[in-house]
């Protein structure tokens, strides 16, 4: 599976400046629109666990991962395991970056502007060099660029930066670039920020010696066992990181990882099972660091398959569900209940749609208007993350209760032939904002629209090429607005809540930002491992 | 297994050890033909296509077709096989779909730290279990006798995840921290090299192992101690020493050989759950990753290999027992 478990890949992006505030950034380039503000605009709702004081230098920092295999691999432009992305971040940068409150800063790049709706201007920071110590220029980044969009390299951000016409992205000088797109689109930043979207040196391969900008040089490696990674001694935020060193070992059980870190063979661990979160608690010298994730595992009704082609079943369905209930059952309350929409981390999510509750009476006065009464539907799952059984299990038994049969089919071989044209199916997704997940899975043209989105005669695409193309942030909201209403009122998702990442972590490790909204584990890996210490 | 019961016994079965060692050893290449068969039929060769249930949601038509033409599956079922098979013959596993390297050279340093892992439980655990059974055997009834009994009835009937897992909670994380929870073998380096980090797998794999054979051997001598050329021994006045070294423990010990090997062959099997519970870097990690990310080639060489540690330990285990067994030497 592609983007198994892995699929944090979250294209948050944070609030989004407001269309003055960009304007005073932009200064000279006037009607311009600048993404990256000052780095000082933090000062979130997230907040530091465990200040330990002033940051000191040194030791080895040992993390654990699960999930990993022989698969695994390191390349600053993607990930195929989730142990990957602890990987790809010690080394490699992007040219904008998403800091815990889901707010993009600058990065590799001094500022990120749209000149206009097609056209993108990157302005480098001075003075950065690659672990051999070439200087960071913007060839790096055109050929950064051009090997994303290379679609036999396989990368991950090539979807999301379709837009980008690999050949006509042009070097300005030595430190700036222009992107040509082939058509309108506002989330250019969005991508940028991808901690998958690294920036890499010319003429950079995954076969070949790995150089990144970032915190820490790449020593060995062996997939499926473990990395080791040293400090960067040149590293363009001077002072950092604290570590000499990062060791990221590969366990195959998750029992094995907790052991190890209550044995203090590692100093951190991610993805904790609810299980074991009063275990890790019950340590004094381990703490649980809970970020808010937003991954979503939807039960997905095929908009034009029988019975869900007719609206009120769709609705029926969804006011069936006990989000709370299914969130306590399913992540043991490690999460939020969720609203049927996807996306809550974009600045343009609606959250003035009213929360639906379950209803069987509703559900089932609905199901009689649409003649379906004692339905016997079947639900197909699979083990592809963590929740999709369970979730298909628990929608069974409170479907009972509106006299719903749901026969639940879990399926080893779900993502083979059957994928996609399911009528009724659970699925898995990561973070994403909401014009590139539409982008991924709402369309006719997007590789995963379980649903068969948009509906016939929908204004939902015409919509959606509109917010692409409205560079101003709070028109694009309204456009945004617009489709998410059409999605809560006649979508084909189910999407009963987001579950949170809980990770682990020895209290002798300082720095963590707990509620983090990183989108990856361990708030970001302490954010490329730079922002925490040995206290 | 041995063949005590049926087959001729006569002129048209003798050759000696030589021709019994010979057939035995074509027996066990035609159960390696048959398993390679069924391995073959269950992971390649199953209804629908086997190239999208491998890829799943991240197939394209370009990467079905690339893996169709790896696993050769345009070809008739039986000319896969043979190919496969084939390969097998010249040490030729085929490449790891997940590691993108030749099977053989992904699997061999987690082959032999998974050999060492079981060779050194089963140097510890063999020798053990045989004095343990003798002993109980020996001092039948008394309080040696009785709790070795009672210790070995309830470790036997507890799977070795549950005594992996106790093991760890005593020893690393709760009760007390003295021993490493988890093995953490650095690329290129060896199990051997982190001795402390050993003990709880090997002792976990011992006390898999150790309770069945020496429940078996203090039955078998149980039994010899019994017998009539035992009571003779004794009344010809042979010291106490001599009667137990020169009858009675090599006549115990045949039947023993037999649950030795299987026991052995088992714990090739229970080695996948110890170093799962362990994270030790051997082949039960990588078979349960193969499986996982259907890399069927390491699957299949997995299996094999397994496959073959059965036959061989078999095999060995027939031949002690012929070699201890002068009574069935001469059968032969």
């Amino acid at each position: 599976m592609a983007d198994t478990p892995v699929e944090r890949t979250g294209d948050l992006n944070g609030n989004m400046l407001t269309r003055r505030r960009l304007l005073i950034n932009a200064g000279v380039l006037a009607g311009g629109v600048m993404l990256a503000g000052p780095l000082a605009a933090c000062g979130g709702t997230s907040t530091a666990t465990n200040t330990g004081g002033t940051p000191k230098r040194g030791g080895t920092f040992r993390l654990g991962v699960t999930g990993g295999g022989a698969k695994d691999l390191i390349d600053g432009q993607t990930i195929i395991t989730k142990p990957d992305q602890a990987r790809l971040v010690a080394g490699f940068e992007t040219l904008l970056e998403y800091d815990k409150d889901y707010k993009l800063q600058p990065g590799l790049a001094e500022s990120v502007t749209q000149d206009a709706p097609d056209k993108w201007t990157i302005k480098l920071r001075s003075g950065v060099t690659f672990h051999d110590g070439k200087a960071l220029s913007a060839d790096d980044v055109v050929y950064s660029l051009q090997r994303i969009l290379t679609s036999k390299e396989g990368l991950f951000g090539g979807a999301g930066l379709a837009s980008v016409d690999p050949k006509n992205i042009t070097k300005v000088d030595n430190l700036t670039v222009r992107l040509n797109l082939k058509g309108p689109d506002s989330t250019i930043g969005d991508q940028l920020g991808q901690y998958y979207n690294g920036i890499v040196p010319v003429g950079y391969t995954r076969a070949g010696t790995q150089i990144g900008t970032g915190p820490y040089k790449y020593q060995s490696f062996t997939p499926g066992q473990q990395s080791v990674h040293v400090r960067n001694p040149n590293y363009w935020r001077s002072g950092l990181p604290y570590f000499d060193q990062v060791t990221i070992i590969d366990f195959p059980d998750v029992t094995a990882q907790v052991n190890a870190l209550l044995s203090g063979q590692i100093d951190a661990m991610t993805d904790v099972p609810a299980a074991q979160i009063n275990v890790v608690k019950g340590h004094s010298n381990l703490a649980v660091l809970e970020g808010q994730g937003a991954d979503w595992r939807p039960l997905c009704m095929a908009i034009d398959m029988p019975p869900f082609d007719d609206n009120n079943v769709r609705q029926a369905f969804r006011l069936i569900v006990d989000r709370n209930a299914m969130l306590q059952q399913v992540f043991s309350g490690h999460g939020r209940v969720a609203n049927d929409l996807y996306s809550p981390f974009d600045p343009a999510y609606d959250s003035a749609l009213p929360q639906r509750h379950q209803d069987i009476a509703q559900a089932k006065s609905l199901l009689k208007k649409a003649g379906k009464e004692n339905l016997t539907v079947d639900l197909h799952t699979t083990d592809g993350a963590a929740g999709m059984v369970d979730s298909a299990n628990i929608f069974a038994t409170q479907a009972k209760a509106a006299g719903v049969t749901v026969n639940v089919h879990n399926d080893p071989n779900y993502y083979g032939d059957q994928y996609l044209k399911l009528a009724f199916s659970v699925d898995f997704w990561g973070t994403r904002n909401y014009l590139p997940q539409v982008a991924n899975g709402s369309i006719p043209s997007a590789p995963y629209n379980e649903c068969h989105w948009p509906p016939s005669g929908s204004n939902y695409i015409a919509l959606y090429n509109q917010a692409l193309a409205e560079p101003d942030a709070s028109k694009r909201a309204d456009i945004i607005h617009q489709m998410q209403k059409l999605e809560y009122d006649q979508g084909g998702y189910i999407i009963p809540m987001f579950n949170n990442l809980v990770d682990a972590y020895s209290t002798k490790v300082a720095g963590f930002n707990s509620g983090s909204k990183a989108t990856l584990n361990l708030d970001s890996f302490g954010h490329g491992y730079r922002s925490i210490w040995f206290a | 297994m041995l063949e005590r019961s049926g087959g001729p016994t006569g002129p048209a079965r003798r050759g000696g050890i030589r021709m019994f060692i010979l057939r035995r050893i074509l027996q066990g290449l035609l159960v390696l033909v048959l398993v390679s068969i069924v391995v073959f039929a269950a992971t390649q060769a199953l209804p629908g296509d086997p190239a999208r249930a491998i890829l799943g949601r991240t197939a394209t038509p370009a990467s079905l077709a690339n893996l169709r033409e790896q696993l050769h599956l345009n070809r008739p079922v039986i000319e896969q096989y043979l190919t496969w098979a084939g390969g097998l013959l010249h040490g030729d596993a085929g490449t790891s779909f997940s590691a993108q390297e030749p099977v053989t050279k992904y699997l061999s340093d987690r082959i032999v730290n998974t050999a060492f892992l079981l060779l050194l439980s089963g140097l510890i655990s063999i020798p053990l279990s045989i004095v343990i059974g003798a002993y109980a055997a020996l001092w039948r009834d008394r309080p040696f006798d009785v709790i070795t009994s009672l210790i070995t009835l309830v470790l036997a009937a507890l799977p070795e995840f549950v005594v992996g897992l106790v093991l760890v909670v005593l020893f690393a994380t709760t009760v007390f921290q003295i021993l490493p929870a988890v093995i953490v073998i650095p690329p290129g380096g060896r199990p051997w090299d982190q001795p402390l980090g050993l003990i709880l797998p090997v002792l976990t794999l011992v006390l898999a192992v150790t309770p069945y054979v020496a429940r078996i051997m203090r039955a078998s001598m149980v039994e010899v101690l019994e017998s009539d050329y035992v009571e003779m021994a004794r009344l010809k006045g042979l010291p106490e020493r001599l009667v137990l070294r020169r009858h009675a423990l090599p006549n115990a010990l045949g039947p023993t050989f037999q649950v030795i090997a299987i026991n052995l062959a088992y714990l090739a099997g229970g080695v996948i759950v110890v170093e799962y519970i362990f994270n030790f870097a051997g082949i039960g990690g990588a078979l349960r990753n193969a499986v996982q990310d259907h890399d069927i080639p390491v699957v299949q060489a997995l299996a094999m290999a397994i496959a073959g540690l059965y036959v061989v330990l078999n095999l060995l285990a027939d031949i002690g027992t012929i070699v201890v067994t002068p009574r069935l030497r001469t059968r032969l």
